[in-house]
């Protein structure tokens, strides 16, 4: 039982710091940024180009990941999502965009990267063994902390600093904060490269203990929009208890699912969606988000 | 546009589709190009389906899930119950309609991105559920489903037998092509009734439609169950197609590209899905000579198509003449 | 630095098959082989060393003066079109072979892909070599499809008596990914782990392929104590990951599977974790490897800047194509003549040492010659490379 909670805080952890880009994104923009996931790959190998192949130190890496992934947030938002929401008739055409950058990040990465599975040695040895109690690798233990550590830095910066203050006043009303002097343009481009960096940091957090693979990102994106559709979209706090939430439950209904073959997800799946329809704006979301 | 050019262009549309599409395909020998167009046919009835949920504002990224139903349907009731192919195809259809309304009644109260979310999610749970059910065989799938079967009247041969044709491909086409002309004319009939304005209302502000008593539940439903039929018949022509089916046969890759399309061809044009699904497909088909850059090329063009022309493609139109 | 030489390895790649392919071997007929397989998305480790197996090989076929089938010096030009993992592309793909008038395409994958295109295989007559399992393809009334690997039904009977004899196991679990391939390959693995007398502790334990934390789903596998875990069918992305999480839940018994890894995603993905991790490969253990074998991994190196080992069980297909054609040049236009040819060609497997063949077999598992004779070597990691365990032959 104890294993079993441990796995899902962990699992959870990893979780949270995915959706929160993601939610930070959405409740800035209101665009569903399907490429999400790819941004996480991408960081995923930055981090194992400088590890791995430069063979500098993992810290390096990570910054790196979010260097890169910030750079490229903010010119995905100032020179494609800025000009297609300025002119698109509905808000939702940014959605063929985002998977439109989705498909050529994918492209990018196998060209660059290849097509294998990649994987940084890992950064502690060892295992953590409470009389089989909890078994939890020491390298784990590590990523599961520096998630959570992330997690409360940036709450701490949405909350006390000028720009968190100036996206969080954004997501709230977005006409409002203009006429408050927020300069809109400014903060959505800042908003969209924080979201992108917490995508690459997660992507080199795991590298070193998932690996990281081309493939990964589409179901990476789906899993978060889960999350976030659990705690309500473009909430943070919503974002980290659904990734809390989709880590627990997997965690237990693998283990006491498992005797009965493939339904573990089928009934993860289907009781979200019974939620839902019974919640619709998810736990903590503005109704119709 | 008056009467007489709307019949004109419903008139040339048919002979390109009919008679034009066979003869350039004799004429140049790209018989390859048949069921590309196949393909195209059907997946844009799917389309249209999405494109409905999106006239009553609702995105939907759950096509997949019914075009598998209705594939699975279809393959079961021919390999189990020995039904001929051609009775399945409308069964299947009629069978998503009616599972959409079990699962549209609670999850069309949902909005925005949550539908579209919750619609997603329903796609995996199709999958997932083709893996887990029995009657579905599992992981290994219905193979070595016959070919449509042929249908007589009083002795009359309506429809031979596919499989003592010489060009199964053209008969294929033929029969896509057929159903995806009537698809589209239902759909151009439904949002040019009554009931297309009304999901217009819909589409703008629902509490509004709602205070000014129209049926809003009864709608979303009625539209969405359309749209699962379209979804339906398209999976089941699939499976004549390839003989087969497997619980991958459509995913969530698929899903996306049904509503990619309606986006590409534009939301606001009963055509779009149909331009859409042509370019989407035919585009990544022409670029098959470009090796490993396929995937790059297409999905820069997609960036750039969605930067110049952010509404789709046919919202040229709307610049040329300012008409809808 | 070693992603700059591969980008400029793979430019000059294109360029040289451009120009070469154009001007400089002008004067060799083209004999086109088509391979339709995955080769973007989460699977594209598969198709592409499948892809890039045949290009090398018709690189240095091509370079070294072209193949000789009937008095006449081809060039080998490979067609490859990737259908995503999408059974209706693949079978767009298939089509599209038939208009370039091919005759023998490799490929696909998987089993939606290969069970999409028999129709029209049959159809436009072309014979395709899938890398998927399922018996209706390869038995009668089906004839077009050759299976091109060592299917798991029959390694892995060979791979549980081995451990059985020499390691003494007896209770056995499985683990597999919830989707068609992989959940076949596990029931046949289930069915003849019984046949055997192991003893089933586990057999219902699945993941989703996206999983990123294997642990959860471990956690219940490993509970039940087995000798050994199978991961059936498990993609080379999933595989070190496993291998990892059970072992830090304090595995200690056997883990195999009866698919191709690679021996560096191993190594980077579990390092010394994955030491006596079994799986099949092919002939390029350094025991086995003839030299072309090691010239072909050369080239490989050269044109694509990395070895994938997955490469050494898809070296085959091409060859028993060009040298199946050689045997019977008719075969060229008229694939009844290569289905006649096949039941009584062989010729010397040029990959390995020793005098082993290369011929048709399946007689047992399929009631006729439908399936390449691949030598069903198995590996076992250790120290970031694959010892070859044992070696067998599929009848």
């Amino acid at each position: 039982m104890e294993q079993i909670l441990v796995n899902g805080l962990y699992l959870g952890a990893q979780y949270a710091l995915i959706a929160l880009g993601l939610t930070l994104i959405f409740s800035l923009m209101n665009v569903l940024n399907f490429a999400h996931g790819q941004m996480y790959v991408l960081g995923g190998f930055v981090t194992y180009t400088i590890v791995s192949q430069l063979g500098l130190p993992f810290i390096v890496g990570l910054i790196g990941s979010a260097v890169t992934l910030a750079v490229v947030g903010a010119m995905i938002e100032k020179f494609l999502f800025r000009p297609v929401i300025r002119r698109s008739h509905r808000e939702e055409s940014t959605m063929l965009l985002a998977a439109g950058i989705a498909f050529f990040l994918d492209a990018v990465i196998l060209l660059l990267f290849g097509e294998k599975q990649r994987g940084v040695p890992k950064i502690i040895n060892g295992v953590f063994n409470w009389d089989f109690r909890i078994i939890m690798p020491y390298d784990r233990i590590l990523i599961g902390v520096l998630a959570i550590a992330m997690i409360a830095a940036f709450i701490l910066f949405m909350q006390y600093s000028r720009a968190g203050r100036a996206m969080r006043a954004l997501a709230q009303d977005r006409v409002a904060a203009q006429l408050m002097g927020v300069d809109v343009d400014r903060y959505s481009m800042i908003g969209f490269a924080l979201g992108a960096m917490l995508a690459g940091l997660v992507g080199g957090l795991l590298v070193t203990i998932t690996g990281v693979n081309l493939g990964m990102g589409g179901p990476t994106s789906i899993k978060a929009f889960m999350m976030i559709m659990i705690g309500g979209a473009g909430v943070i706090s919503g974002a980290i208890a659904g990734g809390f939430i989709l880590g627990m439950m997997e965690s237990i209904g693998l283990t006491v699912l498992a005797a009965y073959g493939d339904i573990t997800y089928l009934v993860i799946f289907a009781s979200l969606m019974v939620f839902l329809a019974i919640r619709p704006q998810g736990l903590m979301g503005k109704p119709w988000g | 546009m008056s009467t007489s050019t709307r019949l004109a262009g419903v008139a040339a549309f048919l002979l390109a589709v009919f008679v034009l599409v066979p003869w350039a395909i004799a004429a140049s020998g790209r018989w390859d190009f048949y069921y590309t167009l196949t393909s195209v046919a059907l997946l844009s009835i799917a389309s249209a389906g999405v494109w409905l949920t999106f006239y009553i504002g609702r995105i939907n990224i759950g096509q997949g899930a019914y075009a598998l139903v209705g594939g699975y349907v279809s393959a079961i009731l021919m390999t189990k119950a020995g039904f001929s192919f051609w009775l399945t195809l409308p069964l299947a259809g009629l069978f998503c309609a009616g599972l959409s309304v079990l699962i549209g009644l609670p999850i069309l109260r949902l909005r925005g991105v949550y539908f579209a979310m919750v619609t997603l999610v329903l796609t995996e749970v199709a999958r997932l559920s083709a893996l887990a059910l029995p009657v579905t065989n599992g992981a290994k799938g219905i193979t070595s489903i016959p070919l449509p079967g042929e249908v007589s009247l009083f002795g009359l041969t309506l429809i031979p037998d596919f499989a003592t044709l010489a060009n199964p491909k053209l008969a294929f086409y033929l029969v896509a092509a057929l159903l995806m002309v009537l698809c589209f004319a239902a759909l151009y009939r439904i949002v040019n009734s009554r009931l297309g304005h009304l999901c217009r209302s819909l589409q703008q502000n629902e509490e509004l439609s709602a205070s000014i008593g129209v049926n809003t539940a009864y709608l979303r439903v009625l539209a969405y169950s359309i749209s699962s039929f379209f979804g339906g018949i398209a999976g089941a022509m699939f499976v004549a197609i390839s003989q087969s089916i497997y619980p991958s046969s459509f995913q969530v890759a698929d899903s996306v590209n049904f509503m990619l399309n309606c986006f590409l061809g534009g939301l606001g044009y009963v055509f779009g899905p149909m331009l859409g699904t042509l370019l989407l497909y035919f585009g990544w088909d022409l670029l098959f000579t470009t090796g490993r850059f396929q995937l790059l090329i297409y999905s820069s063009l997609l960036i750039v198509l969605m930067l110049v022309l952010p509404n789709g493609i046919l919202s040229l139109l709307d610049r040329k003449g300012g008409r809808r | 630095m070693k992603r700059r030489t591969m980008l400029r390895a793979t430019a000059l790649a294109a360029v040289a098959s451009l120009a070469f392919s154009g001007l400089a071997h002008a004067e060799n007929p083209v004999l086109k082989i088509g391979f339709v397989g995955v080769t973007s998305g989460p699977a594209a480790a598969w198709g592409t060393s499948n892809q890039r197996s045949m290009e090398t090989r018709a690189a240095w076929i091509n370079e070294t003066g072209g193949v000789e089938i009937g008095g006449t010096v081809y060039d080998v030009e490979i067609v490859a079109f990737d259908d995503q993992k999408d059974p209706k592309r693949a079978i767009a793909g298939m089509e599209k072979m038939a208009q370039d008038g091919i005759h023998y395409v490799v490929g696909p994958n998987v089993d939606d892909g290969a069970a999409a295109v028999r129709p029209v295989a049959e159809q436009n007559g072309i014979i395709y070599f899938p890398y998927a399992f399922p018996k209706e393809l390869y038995t009668p009334p089906a004839s077009n499809a050759v299976l091109g690997m060592v299917a798991n039904y029959q390694s892995g009977p060979a791979i549980y008596k081995y451990l059985i004899e020499n390691h003494g196991i007896k209770k056995v679990a499985f683990v597999a990914a919830n989707e068609s391939d992989p959940l076949s390959q596990r029931d046949g693995g289930v069915a003849a782990a019984k046949e055997l007398g192991l003893e089933m502790v586990s057999d219902s334990v699945t993941y989703q392929v996206d999983t990123t934390d294997f642990t959860p789903v471990l956690l219940p596998v490993i509970q039940t104590q087995p000798d050994l875990l199978v991961l059936s069918g498990v993609s080379p992305a999933n595989a070190p990951q496993l291998i990892r999480s059970a072992r830090e839940l304090g595995y200690t018994g056997l883990i195999s599977t009866e698919t191709a890894q690679d021996a560096g995603v191993l190594q980077e993905g579990a390092g010394e974790l994955a030491d006596g991790f079994i799986s099949v490969g092919g002939a390029s253990t350094p025991e086995l490897a003839s030299d072309m074998m090691r010239e072909f991994v050369d080239r490989y190196v050269a044109m694509f800047g990395e070895y994938n080992d997955e490469s050494n069980t898809k070296v085959y297909a091409l060859e028993y194509i060009l040298e199946t054609l050689k045997a019977n040049p008719a075969a060229i236009e008229d694939v009844e003549a290569f289905k006649t040819t096949m039941d009584t060609f062989e010729a010397p497997n040029p990959f390995m040492v020793g005098d082993a063949k290369l011929t048709y077999v399946g007689m047992t598992s399929f009631g006729q010659k439908r399936q390449l004779s691949v030598p069903l070597v198995v590996n076992e990691f250790r120290g970031g490379a694959f010892e070859t365990l044992f070696v067998a032959q599929v009848d």
